[in-house]
């Protein structure tokens, strides 16, 4: 009798145990899911507020160099194209349309750096203090993007890690259906790695 | 232990070293000791400057909670300003957590490049712009006429002045927790109260509920988190004790050892991650919790 006993309760205990192993997995999963989506959103509320700045920005350098007609314009329809992706959560599960995203915001940074270049030509453009304080902004912003990016990386790693280790990667397939998140990639990490040239 | 013989041990301690060594990542910059407010590397500032500026940013802080630290360099490298502008503003936590308060000057004076890190608290008034106008006018005139400390205080004025006056600290941050805080200490007192509480009762019945409550009543914020949380868990340890030892004798004997190194454990944790918490740092300048977002301005002259 004592030993069923004993039994039953070394069965209750491991059962506790499994039990608190997959509930523990449950928890942390769905806490990192929404901590990633957070810093998702951290990271486009930086890209949006760059592309926020740009029409300012374009204004300003129109006023010295309108001649500067197609450098003018790239850097609108980049803007342009930029804010046209919608961004919804959903991006993150879609690695195609993530890729198209990144390529987007590149594409802006790449048109921005060109204007800026551009602008050392111009003595009075910089010496503007309106435009210096748009260039001070635009710098700010470039960094907030690279510290929301590196923030949305190390997030998104913890919690494809989670979905990827035994036995959180159960209760992420067949509890949750959470799959692993899209990340940006390295070749396009070093493309950012150099923002706009900001000179003062 | 012989398996291996003593030149055995040698090399495989050797190979353990290497590897470990082997393994560290590339030696980037280091982020300096948080020595006080002013941490001047290069020794550029005169004792005497340095002091006035701490007995201002300590001021500042007194009146607004806000953290602003100086840190010279002698140079950055070879690594990228904002890198590790960044780096050190979030190591040294400038500012308070959650209200991020913080903002770091940094010079390099090899590099000729001056940066100021702005917490996420402040970006609304020392903003990108005004940053990047208090180094363009304030700070990089004088460092190019050669006059580092005249540079600094400037600076330093000039940051002070831009945020004065739009951030109050509360009263007695420690004296007056925010609501959140309030609910979950008393949350946690209620926890240790019932627990405690559930080991007396198998003693005696009626001292459960007593030890409890009492406990909880102390362990919970004053006034009336107190009262409620010893009422409480005076109540949740008078009906769960009704329900323990009450149903049987030969349950209590099995099932006393589980409940006693269940709770035992449960309060241990509890009990540290309750308390550990309240005892802040006291005496010599450190961070409070701030957190930086990247913004802010640099500069070079």
């Amino acid at each position: 009798m004592v030993m069923s006993l004993m039994r039953s309760m070394v069965g209750v205990v491991l059962l506790a145990a499994v039990l608190a192993l997959s509930g523990c997995g449950y928890n942390d999963l769905q806490g990192l899911d929404e901590d990633t989506k957070a810093a998702w959103s951290e990271v486009i509320n930086q890209y949006q507020r760059r592309a926020d700045l740009i029409p300012n920005l374009v204004n300003t350098v129109k006023g010295y160099a309108a001649h500067e007609k197609d450098t003018l314009e790239s850097v609108v329809q980049a803007r342009a194209k930029a804010t046209s992706v919608q961004v919804t959560p959903e991006l993150l599960k879609d690695e195609a349309a993530f890729k198209k995203f990144q390529e987007a915001q590149q594409g802006l940074s790449s048109a921005l750096g060109r204007l800026l270049a551009l602008a050392e030509n111009y003595p009075n453009l910089k010496a503007d203090q309106g435009f210096r304080d748009l260039q001070s902004q635009l710098e700010g912003t470039e960094n907030r993007i690279t510290v929301a990016r590196k923030r949305y990386i190390d997030k998104v790693a913890e919690f494809n890690k989670m979905v990827r280790y035994f036995p959180t990667n159960l209760t992420a397939k067949f509890l949750l259906h959470l799959e692993e998140k899209a990340n940006f990639t390295v070749a396009d990490e070093k493309a950012v790695a150099k923002p706009p040239e900001v000179k003062f | 232990m012989r398996l291996l013989g003593r030149r055995g041990w040698g090399l495989l301690i050797g190979w353990l070293w290497l590897t470990g060594v082997a393994s560290l990542p590339a030696a980037a910059l280091d982020v300096p000791q948080l020595s006080g407010r002013i941490v001047d590397q290069a020794h550029v500032l005169p004792p005497a400057v340095a002091e006035r500026l701490s007995a201002d940013l300590a001021a500042h802080e007194a009146n607004t909670s806000n953290q602003v630290a100086v840190l010279i360099l002698p140079s950055l490298e070879g690594e990228p300003l904002f890198d590790f502008s960044h780096r050190v503003a979030t190591a040294w936590k400038l500012g308070r957590k959650g209200t991020d308060n913080g903002v770091l000057l940094l010079v390099s004076i090899k590099d000729r490049k001056v940066r100021i890190e702005v917490g996420y608290g402040l970006e609304g008034v020392l903003t990108d712009a005004r940053s990047a106008q208090i180094i363009r006018n304030e700070i990089v005139p004088r460092f190019r006429a050669g006059d580092v400390p005249a540079g600094v205080t400037a600076g330093v004025e000039a940051i002070l002045q831009t945020i004065e006056g739009t951030y109050r600290a509360p009263e007695h941050p420690a004296a007056t927790p925010s609501s959140s805080d309030a609910f979950a200490t008393a949350a946690f007192a209620v926890i240790l109260g019932v627990v405690v509480g559930l080991f007396f009762s198998r003693a005696h019945r009626g001292l459960g509920p007593v030890v409890g409550g009492g406990l909880s009543f102390l362990a919970a914020p004053w006034v009336i988190p107190a009262v409620i949380a010893g009422a409480v868990s005076l109540v949740l340890v008078g009906l769960l004790g009704m329900l323990g030892p009450s149903s049987g004798s030969r349950r209590r004997g099995d099932g006393g050892a589980f409940d006693g190194t269940w709770f035992s454990t449960q309060q241990g944790g509890w009990g540290s991650g309750g308390l550990g918490g309240s005892f802040g740092g006291s005496g010599g300048f450190s961070g409070g919790g701030g957190d930086f977002g990247g913004g802010g301005a640099s500069g070079d002259w």
